[in-house]
């Protein structure tokens, strides 16, 4: 899978998730961050997304770890942005 | 599923028992599960890594987990001065970081449930701020904090957090207690008697139960404190 093709189904995920809120003048791009000041979703919103990496590494024969430290941590958590997010799962899954 | 950590003996044992005769699936977690005829996993709760390779295994399997019941608990009724340093690490890693990481552990598979039930244990020596059981205390207190708080954070998902803090109970958790002290403990409760593992068994029927569903962050004290 390619990076730009996750990116697409992680923005797709989230504009659904902002749509059920009622919430369209969220522009959502590979950029966009995730936690934090300027996050586009909020923590159930996160946590439904990993649920749903989590359900995708299983389709790929991989288990997506969320939780680690690297995770969560400010300085170079893979939550900073949608593309940061993308890249790790894919780094996951060709380990 | 009901995950019951503590699940080989004492209450955990009780709670697993009574949830078995009344129909429930349980799955069983102890550092020793040899005694359990039911689907168990040897497991220590201070050890984060081996609850979440529980949790992705229970994944896999598609188990559908809707209580988790955090019964794993150990006491030293000791003066703080005279508490060995490794017996307060191990008061706090199993009661307090025991229940922190369960939760972590499980929590993904109660939100994939759509709905459920975490029942954490404290005691009711936190209110009394019973002499000898400081560390005792400070563990459980952690976990009624960590209750409170974190009943917020699951209410998104539809998952309610609660605590329940029994007065004495016929566990080993007591048996460090004199006779004379215990009396003393009883005397301070509403209900001035010992209670037995039903009284606390029918309040986690409750807990679980769908007609509990808006109790959450609550602090329930069997016997009255």
């Amino acid at each position: 899978m390619k990076l730009e093709e996750l990116n697409i189904e992680i923005i797709s995920f989230i504009e659904d998730k902002l749509e059920e809120e009622g919430i369209e003048d969220i522009e959502v791009t590979s950029e966009s961050r995730l936690i934090g000041d300027g996050g586009v979703i909020d923590s159930l919103g996160i946590v439904e997304l990993c649920l749903f990496l989590e359900d995708k590494a299983s389709d790929m024969n991989f288990e997506f770890d969320w939780t680690s430290d690297s995770a969560m941590s400010n300085s170079r958590s893979i939550f900073a942005s949608i593309s940061t997010l993308s890249k790790n799962f894919l780094e996951q899954s060709s380990k | 599923m009901i995950i019951v950590t503590g699940a080989s003996k004492g209450l955990g044992k009780s709670i697993c028992d009574n949830l078995i005769k009344s129909g429930k699936k349980v799955i069983g977690l102890a550092r020793d599960t040899s005694n359990l005829n039911f689907k168990s996993y040897d497991c220590d709760v201070s050890d984060f890594d081996r609850l979440k390779a529980i949790s992705k295994e229970l994944k896999k399997d598609n188990i559908k987990v809707e209580g988790l019941i955090n019964a794993a608990g150990i006491a030293a009724m000791n003066l703080a001065l005279t508490t060995p340093q490794s017996t307060t690490k191990r008061i706090i890693e199993t009661n307090l970081l025991g229940t922190i990481y369960t939760t972590q552990a499980f929590l993904p598979l109660l939100i994939r449930n759509k709905k459920g039930s975490i029942i954490n244990f404290s005691t009711i020596a936190v209110n009394l701020s019973l002499k000898g059981e400081s560390i005792y205390v400070a563990s459980k207190a952690g976990v009624e904090g960590f209750t409170k708080s974190f009943a917020r954070e699951a209410a998104d998902f539809n998952v309610t957090v609660n605590c329940i803090a029994p007065g004495p109970i016929n566990t080993n958790l007591i048996k460090g207690i004199s006779e004379k002290q215990l009396e003393k403990i009883i005397k301070q409760q509403i209900f001035t008697k010992m209670h037995t593992h039903n009284d606390v068994c029918d309040l986690v029927d409750l807990l679980l139960d769908e007609k509990s569903r808006r109790i959450t962050g609550e602090i329930l004290n069997v016997g009255g404190a």
